[in-house]
């Protein structure tokens, strides 16, 4: 019933850069001369960014930060007390809340924004909380329109990519008034080349839980990895912490080493984590021997397992891509049935646990739905509630209970291969 | 004669039984939980050995169940009341495909088969089709929670509610008040509308008789006919239904002690 | 549409209207599909529908407004969770019981999370239903986005066209802009008629006459706002003494009519709102005659639209706007009146709430859902607000 953590190198890397980007960030704030550009996670253009030396702020990892630290409360209380509502998403109101407390946070000064890069992929609340930093900073949003799939072959059309690319145009030359200079070609062939290798070693990471045991959790440890995922991707930093972070787990995928002492159950987990409460949360399955084999939440922001890599020889048609088709928020809920299927089949996995979340309306909305066709179709399904950054949603005693019942109900169940857990 | 021992500390009352090995329960005590939970398993314990005059030895295993499980420090093995309440209903009603549980704090619907859980479903975080909603309701309109339910059967008009919601029913209670509606006609409307989102609840494990009604609220009889109405299928009803996670928690510890003997 | 010789009264012709809204089915809609060959109907989800194009291609538009308070949601509330809005519930549970079986496709728009979400849980549990699905552009500077949404105009017209058999034309389209036109500011006149003559048009008068073409063809629509019009310039009230409100808010999940009557009882003229916003949408007549109507209808879209908490115009400042309306509309006072759930507008509020406070203008913030039915609560927390303005 224990688990081993690795604590190994890759830990202390992610702490390490992680540390460098914020106090990057905390220079731009003291007068750095470094222009910050605000962006979202959900596909995002950050090689263009990186091509201009700009820095990426991303206010979703800020938000999660102050939620894993236990400190978002007060934040969101007095964007309550602005009169932003209980119903509204937690990571907007944690960030409002921070912006008007100084944008001070324990890990760093968050500095104003030269850019706000409102890259709408899918997530209808982006455009809310953008408008409203427009509002307060004073700062002219970039709106980055990115359509929607909406198609039966799951593709975008001609016209959304045409669409998408003459927008990245004119996003460029909203760079380029920023930075004061023109875009080098040569720059953005080489942050698209370092986003791309690092797209692969995710991916390659990604198929290493396919393995029994699977090395690390893909939900628990995932998140992890995700911060440097965003925040130093088309960096040579970046690259670097996915080859230790590949070399290292790939090691362990081959000594046979696992999270957990004995793997005994395997699941996809669909829908974010619940940053305040993420230890409680892990335990509660790994008392259970469960690991989770793959999430879908690790792909809001680029799905890079089933194939995609961006192309330093077409830079702008790779990003425009990855932002249409290739990351989560912008694919439609079905797609993500059709996502969890495949995680179930081919990363060999035997339950599904749903984790609804109150404040992100763009994952949880019609869960239920998801819940009663994977029923159907026999794949064991919890459906627990929470939130991802209020910690006030989080009832330990309640979840431990449904997810009690549920491992205990599959205990001794037959899987869909056959074989008993 | 060896006997197996189910504790369910529940958030307000600790439900204990006792079984024989044939299954028979010999022993029931019901007791308030009150703020020491892990007193409350040890005195619910002690009060149905001394119910059914049985020694602490002849117990072979006990189970600790509900949410206060982890709490019966003295249990052999912890198991959820979802778990537990199939296991009893089946026990006491082996037809059972359906569990319908209306406690004083949540709902559930249970699909079970051959005893065992296959899916279920929980409103744990709202009171509505509770207990409390119940008691609220009664509280607003002066009667005592035992009377509102045989009341409710002799409604001609029952209401409308607007809404299920515990926070609002007193005001909307006052409302049909002020405006002269008989009392068996609004609460004729609140087992009605209870019902109605119970079996939407329910219904998202599937609706497959036979049905077992389990619970505080299954003693409501009020609450048993608008349930069979609207399902159009008659529910099991133990007068035991309280005590049917304690029942369940109490098979499998002698299933347990069973299954240990016979592998030693 | 009226056979009567007699212009019919505002009375009259709100208890038909009334009367047709409140009839299960689409009545009105299958009538019309089956007086002429090529002709199909669409159920449009809220907001803003391209009606042009869809009744060009042979398609009559029909407006979804969600359950109301009649319907009781058994099957979809386990589909979508307790924090999602009703609409997005009622409306599934419609199709579910069946009571949309009369339309032959249904199509959703990218208003807010839910709603898309909601599209796609459709598409699975109706797999003999046509769903189709518009991508409103959230990019409002420049040319780029008008050129997208003619393509996706297009795109629609196309997905139109087959549900019809008979392909839209260009001339088609242009009719069209006509005859909404003409709707359009009819309803443009009814409301600055209600403006400046508040106690000659009540809010629960004009609803209805409003909300009756989402069931009706756009000939008999307009036909009867004429009447309208008429009948309402020419009765005959006197003014009381009430606050003048302008209610923002409500654009999507529909208040039940006797909410809208109960806000006037109790002390309020609603002076405007943006109920049923989407079937108003444009600032002004879309020009018409024009060589690419198409792209006109996507330019008017983008930039000669009222605003909209579903359309996130960076390039103004919605609370701005607000503030100007209420001026312009002479009002005491703004009531918010949002659906419970509804993330656009409750985060429109923080915005609002702050900039009429720097204006001066009070403002009650109110939450309702479409299921309900008893307005106890909510009138005497207006009726409090009203006397704190009138007795200042």
């Amino acid at each position: 019933m224990t688990e081993t953590h690795y604590q190994g190198k890759l830990h202390h890397l992610q702490k390490e850069l992680m540390s460098e980007y914020y106090s990057a960030l905390t220079a731009s704030a003291n007068g750095s001369g470094v222009p910050a550009a605000y962006l979202l996670i959900g596909g995002n253009p950050v090689e263009l960014l990186r091509a201009f030396d700009i820095l990426p702020v991303f206010p979703e990892v800020n938000a999660l930060q102050l939620a894993v630290r236990k400190q978002s409360l007060p934040f969101i209380q007095s964007a309550e007390f602005m009169g932003y509502s209980s119903d509204n998403c937690a990571y907007v109101k944690a960030d409002i809340g921070m912006y008007f407390g100084g944008r001070q946070t324990p890990f760093a000064t968050i500095p104003e924004p030269s850019l706000l890069l409102c890259n709408y992929v899918g997530c209808n609340v982006y455009l809310d909380w953008f408008g409203h930093l427009a509002e307060f900073t004073g700062q002219s949003a970039f709106q980055l329109d990115i359509p929607f799939i909406r198609s039966a072959s799951g593709k975008p059309s001609k016209e959304d990519i045409d669409y998408v690319l003459r927008q990245l145009h004119h996003l460029i030359g909203r760079c380029e008034e920023i930075t004061g200079r023109k875009l080098n070609e040569e720059k953005l062939r080489e942050a698209v080349r370092l986003s791309s290798l690092t797209g692969d070693l995710w991916s390659k990471i990604k198929h290493l839980t396919k393995r029994t045991p699977a090395p690390y959790d893909a939900y628990f440890d995932s998140v992890t990895m995700m911060a440097p995922l965003y925040c130093l991707r088309g960096t040579p930093q970046g690259l670097e912490f996915f080859e230790t972070a590949y070399a290292e787990l790939l090691a362990k995928a081959e000594a046979g080493i696992g999270p957990l002492e004995k793997e005994r159950f395997r699941y996809v987990i669909e829908g974010p984590p619940p940053w305040p409460h993420l230890r409680a949360f892990r335990d509660m399955f790994s008392r259970w021997d469960a690991v989770a084999v793959a999430s879908t939440y690790s792909t809001v922001g680029g799905l890079w397992e089933f194939g995609f890599t961006h192309d330093p020889d077409r830079p702008l048609e790779s990003i425009a891509r990855h932002l249409l088709e290739w990351n989560l928020t912008n694919r439609n809920f079905l797609q993500r049935y059709e996502q969890i299927e495949r995680y179930l089949e081919e990363w060999n996995a035997n339950a599904l646990i749903i984790h609804s979340v109150k404040s992100c309306r763009l994952f949880s909305a019609g869960q239920g739905d998801m819940r009663e066709y994977f029923t159907k179709r026999g794949v064991p399904t919890l459906l627990v509630e929470s939130d991802l950054e209020d910690p006030r949603y989080f009832s330990e005693a309640q979840m431990r209970n449904r997810i009690d019942a549920f491992f205990e109900s599959i205990a001794h169940r037959p899987t869909r291969e056959g074989v008993k857990v | 004669m060896k006997y197996a021992a189910g504790i369910d500390v529940g958030s307000t009352q600790t439900k204990c039984i006792i079984i024989d090995e044939n299954k028979q329960i010999v022993a029931r005590a019901l007791t308030d939980t009150g703020a020491n939970i892990t007193r409350a398993g040890e005195r619910g314990y002690e009060a149905v050995l001394a119910a059914g005059g049985i020694a602490r030895e002849d117990v072979l295993c006990v189970v600790g169940t509900g949410y206060g499980r982890f709490k019966v420090s003295f249990g052999d093995l912890q198991i959820t009341e979802i778990t537990c309440h199939a296991k009893g209903a089946s026990m006491l009603f082996p037809e059972t495909s359906t569990v319908i549980d209306m406690g004083g704090q949540d709902a559930k619907g249970i699909s079970v088969q051959n005893g065992e859980v296959v899916d279920f479903v929980m409103n744990d975080k709202c009171a509505a089709g509770t207990g409390r909603f119940l008691s609220t309701a009664a509280e607003t309109l002066g009667l005592a929670l035992d009377e509102i339910g045989a009341l409710s059967l002799q409604a001609r008009n029952p209401v409308r509610l607007s809404t299920v919601c515990t926070v609002f029913v007193e005001s909307d209670i006052m409302s049909y008040v002020a405006q002269g509606k008989k009392i068996e006609d609004i609460l004729g409307g609140i087992h009605s509308a209870i019902a109605a989102r119970t079996i939407a609840l329910v219904r998202r494990v599937g609706l497959k008789p036979s049905y077992t009604f389990t619970g505080g609220v299954s003693l409501n009889i009020g609450m048993v006919k608008m349930l069979e109405e609207k399902l159009g299928a008659p529910l099991n009803v133990s007068p035991d239904s309280h005590y049917m996670g304690a029942i369940g928690a109490a098979v499998f510890a002698l299933e347990h002690a069973l299954s240990a003997t016979t592998a030693s | 549409m009226s056979t009567q010789s007699l212009p019919r009264s505002i009375e009259r012709l709100v208890e038909d209207c009334d009367r047709i809204i409140e009839e299960p089915g689409f009545a009105p809609a299958v009538a019309w599909k089956r007086a002429a060959p090529n002709r199909a109907t669409i159920g449009c989800f809220p907001v803003y529908t391209p009606t042009e194009v869809f009744y060009a291609s042979g398609v009559l538009p029909v407006g979804l407004a969600g359950g109301g308070n009649r319907m009781e949601i058994a099957h979809a509330d386990s589909r979508f969770q307790s924090f999602i809005c009703s609409i997005v519930k009622s409306t599934l549970e419609q199709g579910m019981t069946g009571l949309l079986d009369d339309l032959d496709a249904v199509v959703f728009h990218s208003i807010c999370d839910p709603a898309r979400n909601l599209a796609s849980v459709y598409t699975r549990n109706f797999p003999e239903t046509p769903v189709e699905y518009i991508h409103f552009p959230q990019n409002f500077e420049g040319e780029d986005a008008a050129r997208y949404l003619r393509d996706e105009y297009e795109r629609v017209a196309r997905f139109a066209g087959e549900l019809s058999g008979r392909p839209m034309t260009t001339e088609d389209l242009r009719s069209a802009i006509k005859l909404y036109n003409r709707v359009r500011e009819t309803i443009r006149r009814l409301y600055a008629l209600r403006r400046d003559a508040p106690h000659l048009l009540r809010a629960r008068e004009l609803y209805p006459l409003v909300r009756v073409g989402h069931l009706i063809p756009p000939e008999d629509h307009a036909e009867l706002l004429a009447d309208a019009l008429h009948a309402a310039a020419t009765r005959e009230g006197r003014e009381r003494d009430r606050i003048r409100v302008v209610l923002t808010g409500s654009f999507c999940e529909q208040p039940p009519l006797d909410l809208i009557a109960a806000i006037e009882d109790a002390g309020c003229y609603l002076v405007d709102d943006d109920f049923l916003i989407g079937r108003r949408w444009f600032t002004g007549n879309v020009p018409e005659n024009t060589a690419d109507p198409l792209l006109t209808l996507a330019d008017d879209y983008l930039n000669a639209s009222l605003p909209s908490p579903v359309k996130h115009d960076m390039r103004i400042s919605p609370s701005e706007l607000l503030v100007e309306r209420a001026r312009t509309h002479r009002a005491d006072a703004v009531i918010v009146l949002c659906a419970k759930f509804c993330e656009p507008s409750l985060f429109a509020y923080p915005l609002y709430r702050k900039a009429l406070q720097e204006a001066g203008i009070p403002h009650l913030f109110l939450e309702f859902e479409e299921k309900m039915w008893m307005f106890d609560r909510i009138k005497s927390e207006i009726e409090t607000f009203v006397e704190s303005l009138l007795f200042d």
